[in-house]
């Protein structure tokens, strides 16, 4: 996270100084790169866990195909808990990027 | 004051800020590209509130009782039909098995009636059967016994005789004429060893 | 790791300078979600909402004048899948037949949602109504007091605040762990989790939508290397298909899905137990 923020501030220094862009701009732009780094770590968890709720929903609906209707309602209920997450990050992302 | 900003369009304006209190506020309003795309704007809350409530109102007192009511006539029509498609069923099958017991009963009957019969014939049958076995009996029984006294007859006959040759012989060579009870027990000797 | 200066450089050179007019740039995101107001205080997200239940209202207004006894077909069909769906897909599976009384708020619900999702896949329309904030937190907030209301009618208040701060079958050690969780869970993370899902769901299919067609756009009305650049913009034009095949099926599960939760919260507050 350190080397996170190093990086952030060190953009934010060398646009600065190269004088293309006011300070106000170099922060937007550093909060547009930080944005993407922090929707793409939020997507990891989900992801990962979104697989193994399908995998193993299809597993016991093979197992017990009379059961599938209710394995999959409560399937879906898992993905939206699940899926939760990464949406949240992405408005954290929208919140950086556009606001 | 003087700030550099990007507008909307993308250009890059100067813009001279003249109030020195209200400098922050003025900046904040120009620098972004608008209020938040996140926050709910009230209209379209509003909006869409009222739409949805007045929605759920028509549905919940005019439209849904109705197709519910529509569903559920059709259904229990269809429910009624089956209901009547399934008692017909079952008096037909009642029909059925009726003339079925009455089929095994005549059945039943006429099967009694051929054992019946087949019963007296078998009676009859073992009872001359038995009749003519014990006359056949009874024949063969006479007929034996009337062999048995020929045979007897015979054999005192020829008992006599050999006994009248015995006594006959022996008067010949030994010249005096044996005991008749002698002669008689020799005999029988002989043919009952033979 | 990637040094600062490496970072700092490539993304002078990645993003071009304000006003360079050159190239590929996405537009402000304001443009592509804010509308002008047509009418005064009607936008087209407002059109959109108010043209979806009168949609609703007109199919199921059609559907319920038809003769019932006849088989259904056309409209009627259609309404009569729609509840079907919703009696046995949602309130069965998640309610049980005790919760057969939510059916026309849930149906309302569920159409709603889908007749506002399904815009965003319309040629010519291409807005989803619940890619603005303003639907879903009106929504969610709804079901919050929707399932708040039934728990503390069928529980009593402080039966309902007992059932949902002290789950029952839970050792009395956790309880301290337990009940912040709930708490925060039942009355903060349950809606704002609803509209969120709802809300991110289509904002982000949206800006998919808007991203490749764009993409499409510039590379096949290139000006420069058009030999190369236009056969390159197929790509991103075949994918904005696939992905509006896709948002079809997003509108409809997020339909689905805010019904279900719904529907799940309210039984939960009927019965504690579950």
């Amino acid at each position: 996270m350190e080397a996170l923020t190093r990086i952030a501030n060190a953009s934010v220094r060398v646009a600065a100084e190269a004088g293309s862009y006011t300070a106000a701009e170099a922060k937007a732009n550093a909060a547009a790169q930080m944005a993407g780094l922090a929707y793409g770590l939020a997507a990891i968890g989900p992801g990962i866990g979104i697989g193994m709720i399908f995998g193993k929903a299809i597993e016991s609906m093979a197992r017990q195909p009379e059961s599938a209707g209710m394995v999959r309602t409560t399937m879906f209920l898992g993905v939206a808990f699940t899926e939760a997450l990464a949406l949240i990050g992405f408005v954290a992302f929208i919140l950086l990027k556009f606001a | 004051m003087i700030v550099r900003v990007t507008t909307q369009n993308g250009e890059l304006v100067q813009v001279l800020v003249a109030a020195e209190e209200g400098s922050s506020e003025a900046t904040a309003e120009v620098e972004g590209t608008g209020p938040n795309p996140i926050a709910p704007e009230g209209k379209e809350l509003l909006w869409g509130a009222g739409s949805f409530i007045v929605f759920l109102v028509i549905m919940r007192l005019f439209l849904f009782p109705r197709l519910k009511r529509g569903m559920d006539a059709r259904y229990d029509g269809i429910r009624g039909d089956f209901e009547q498609a399934d008692k017909t069923r079952d008096a037909a099958q009642a029909d059925v098995a009726k003339y079925e017991a009455a089929l095994a009963e005549v059945r039943a009957e006429a099967a009694g009636r051929v054992d019946k019969a087949r019963q007296t014939l078998d009676a009859e049958r073992t009872a001359k059967i038995a009749e003519a076995n014990t006359r056949i009996a009874a024949k063969r029984a006479a007929a034996e016994s009337e062999l048995e006294a020929a045979r007897n007859a015979v054999r005192d006959q020829i008992a006599a005789a050999v006994a009248q040759v015995t006594e006959r012989t022996t008067q010949l060579a030994v010249g005096k004429s044996p005991d008749a009870s002698v002669v008689q027990k020799a005999v029988q000797q002989v043919m009952g060893a033979k | 790791m990637l040094s600062t200066t490496l970072v700092a450089e490539l993304s002078q050179r990645l993003m071009p300078q304000a006003g360079e007019g050159r190239g590929f740039s996405f537009p402000p995101i304001n443009t592509i979600l804010r509308w002008q107001d047509l009418i005064p205080g009607i936008n087209k997200v407002v059109m959109i909402s108010i043209a979806s239940a009168l949609i609703g209202i007109v199919i199921f207004g059609l559907a319920a004048t038809k003769d019932a006894r006849k088989a259904p077909k056309g409209v009627r069909n259609l309404a009569e899948i729609a509840v079907e769906f919703v009696e046995r897909n949602i309130i069965m599976e998640t309610m049980g037949r005790s919760g057969m009384g939510w059916t026309p708020f849930l149906l309302t619900m569920f159409i709603f949602i889908y007749l506002n999702n399904l815009p965003g896949i319309i040629p010519f329309l291409q807005m989803p109504a619940t890619a603005r904030m303003g639907l879903p937190a009106f929504l969610a907030l709804m079901v919050w007091v929707v399932y708040n209301a039934t728990g503390i009618k069928h529980q009593g208040f402080f039966g309902y605040f007992k059932n949902v701060l002290f789950p029952p079958g839970v050792p009395k050690a956790l309880y301290i762990l337990v009940t912040p969780i709930e708490l925060i869970s039942t009355l903060v993370v349950r809606p704002f989790s609803l509209a969120v899902r709802l809300f991110a769901n289509m904002l982000a299919g949206h800006l998919l939508l808007v991203i490749f067609a764009l993409l499409s756009a510039a590379l096949i009305q290139a000006e420069t290397m058009r030999f190369a650049l236009i056969p390159i913009g197929v790509l991103p034009f075949a994918l904005l298909i696939f992905l509006t095949a896709f948002e079809i099926l997003v509108a409809f599960l997020q339909a689905y899905i805010f019904t279900v939760l719904t529907a799940v919260y309210i039984g939960g507050a009927t019965h504690p137990e579950h």
